[in-house]
């Protein structure tokens, strides 16, 4: 069992600035992949460096299975950390390497050799154990900083971007290797991350974090189907969520917005009741941009000028404005897409899947 | 062309080398010569060799008890100056505390004082503690004047080892000592070894200080002693080369023993 809970748990490094994680409350059940995601100064890693205990904590609690950790030194809290830059030592073989955590906690000469060649032998690199780190490609030292977190059997693993130092290629498989891991030894996993690719194919369930605060957690495509606020939305998908400004026309079942020069009718389901002239924010994603009507039948028709073609093979990345709109919309369109710069181009918004934010940029659900 | 940059290159490789190595081989030639044979003719080979002056020079003319001294002498500071520096050194570059750039600036700002203005204030110090006159004062004396610029180079060193090393090692179970002693230290091994390297050949060749704390016989280092050589009226330049000749013999002996990790250290563009 290791339950990780978070509670108001903050962070301020100097007096008088704004804190690096602001009251932070997580719940990670026992064998979750937890991913904390977001840009770059969001809090995501200073929250995992206060769980690894590597970092003090300014007010609130980490509890590790129920017991509070605040004051337990990062040696004793049971916990492996893979980091950003593998962090292996440079004087030392991959062996050393990873039996140097083992040699510490004084287990026995036999069991850290079978700990080793165990691990060795799951990530394949036997045949690196007397190998510095300086003879390693960059997938096989993160191989090493891998093992050397699972040599040690800990209650949770930490993960601190492990894959950003990679090239494309070997970043796709390592992530697989990783949820493969994730399954076999059944631990609980934090993963830090500001790539939504990882995010969305590795997490159990994913914690959007943005100025030190939480945004949203939940499983990956709950998040990307039901965005909390307009950050999460504009965050998760790529390209992002198209958010438009809106005016509330009429509240009746038809629940009129005025989007620039352009009407829509959302409907009593898709959209809340909205005293007219209310500003909101209307989030459509991309590949909810059509060329078409929808099957179902609750489109939009919107009337637009189409500024850039993004041909990408299996689709077509379309760019374009709508009359009395500085915003410009993306819609992700069939590979087959035939469209030009300057074309005028009816499109189609699918109503059902059309999101409505407040002014402050949180979520409307259709009352 | 390329047959043309290389001749260059070469001329002036051989040039350079005649200047730097021209002025040893000359002293080398002149240790195996007597005095007078060197009078008669100051660049001649040596012929016959007089390998027996290297004996008498270091049983008669006490070179034996100055090389033992200067070793010493040498030896231990520049051991307490490698482990205090380093020490010194890492906890500069790896610990925020108040005050951590006040100490580093305070600290390397004592290297523009020249050695003159020192002197006589380390001459009051080690009278006062009964340390004048002796090894312990002179290794001591050593110690203060060269730990700025130890600490100096290898701060800079160290700093460059990523924080990740230090938190991996921390997640391992590590104390901070252990940290020190089993990472920083090992991957700071070319910093640490140009220190080693460049404290023994300022030291090995230290004249001023030594001359002005040591006065007795049975406590002269090496450059003292060859001083002893120089008389008022003439002075004995066959022996002053032999001993200049067995003075320099552990300087290239420490050099080819850590001139690879110096070339790794001067060369260590990032540790990885």
């Amino acid at each position: 069992m290791a339950v990780v809970t978070l509670d108001t748990l903050t962070k301020v490094y100097d007096r008088g600035h704004a804190p690096a994680a602001d009251a932070v409350s997580l719940d990670i059940a026992h064998g979750e992949f937890m991913v904390l995601l977001g840009p770059s100064g969001c809090g995501k890693t200073t929250t995992l460096r206060m769980v690894a205990g590597l970092e003090s904590i300014t007010s609130g609690t980490v509890a590790i299975d129920g017991r509070i950790v605040n004051q337990v030194p990062a040696k004793d809290r049971d916990i492996a950390m893979v980091f950003q830059s593998y962090a292996l030592y440079p004087h030392m073989s991959v062996k050393d390497n990873l039996a140097f955590g083992l040699r510490r906690r004084s287990v026995e000469k036999a069991e850290i050799e079978r700990r080793v060649q165990n691990v060795a032998g799951i990530l394949g690199m036997s045949e690196l154990l007397t190998r510095k780190p300086h003879a390693l490609s960059g997938g096989q030292r993160q191989r090493v900083a891998l093992g050397r977190a699972i040599v040690r059997d800990p209650k949770v693993f930490l993960f601190d971007e492990p894959l950003s130092n990679l090239d494309a290629a070997l970043r796709v498989s390592t992530r697989g290797e990783i949820a493969a891991l994730h399954r076999r030894l059944g631990a609980t996993m934090i993963y830090v991350t500001h790539d939504q690719v990882e995010a969305m194919t590795m997490g159990t369930r994913i914690c959007i974090m943005n100025v030190g605060r939480i945004a949203q957690v939940g499983p990956p495509l709950e998040v990307y189907r039901h965005p909390a606020n307009t950050f999460v939305a504009s965050f998760l998908g790529n390209p992002p969520m198209n958010l438009l400004e809106a005016i509330a026309t009429d509240a009746s079942d038809g629940r009129g917005l005025k989007i620039g020069g352009s009407g829509i009718k959302l409907g009593a389901a898709r959209c809340p009741a909205l005293q007219p002239g209310t500003t909101v924010t209307f989030g459509i994603r991309p590949e909810h941009v059509l060329l078409a009507p929808p099957p179902h039948g609750e489109g939009i028709a919107i009337e637009t000028e189409v500024v850039r073609v993004e041909p990408l093979g299996a689709e077509t990345i379309a760019i374009v404005t709508i009359p009395g709109v500085d915003t410009l919309v993306f819609a992700r369109l069939g590979g087959d897409a035939v469209l030009s710069v300057g074309m005028r181009k009816t499109l189609y918004f699918d109503a059902r899947m059309a999101h409505i934010f407040d002014a402050t940029g949180t979520a409307m659900r259709p009352t | 062309m390329a047959i043309f940059r290389r001749s260059l290159l070469m001329v002036a490789l051989t040039l350079y080398t005649s200047f730097a190595a021209g002025p040893f081989v000359w002293a080398a030639m002149m240790s195996l010569r007597t005095t007078t044979e060197i009078h008669r003719n100051h660049f001649a080979f040596p012929n016959p060799a007089h390998w027996e002056k290297f004996s008498d020079a270091w049983f008669n003319s006490n070179y034996g008890l100055y090389f033992a001294n200067s070793l010493q002498v040498v030896v231990v500071a520049v051991a307490i100056l490698t482990i205090v520096g380093a020490m010194a050194a890492h906890c500069l570059a790896r610990y925020r505390f108040r005050l951590n750039r006040v100490i580093y600036f305070v600290l390397f700002s004592t290297i523009i004082f020249p050695p003159q203005i020192t002197i006589i204030s380390l001459f009051q110090i080690l009278v006062q503690y009964g340390l004048y006159n002796s090894k312990i004062g002179l290794t001591l004396v050593y110690v203060t004047i060269q730990l700025p610029l130890t600490i100096y180079i290898l701060e800079s060193f160290f700093a460059r080892i990523p924080a990740d090393l230090f938190d991996a090692a921390r997640m391992d179970g590590y104390s901070d000592w252990e940290i020190f002693w089993r990472v920083a230290l090992p991957i700071a091994m070319p910093a640490v070894a140009t220190t080693v390297i460049l404290n023994f050949i300022l030291l090995w060749n230290e004249f001023l200080y030594a001359v002005v704390l040591i006065t007795d016989e049975a406590n002269r280092t090496l450059p003292l002693g060859i001083q002893r050589f120089l008389g008022d009226t003439q002075e004995d330049v066959g022996m002053i080369a032999t001993g200049l000749m067995i003075a320099i013999i552990p300087v290239i002996v420490v050099y080819a023993f850590f001139s690879e990790k110096l070339i790794q250290g001067m060369t260590a563009g990032a540790v990885k």
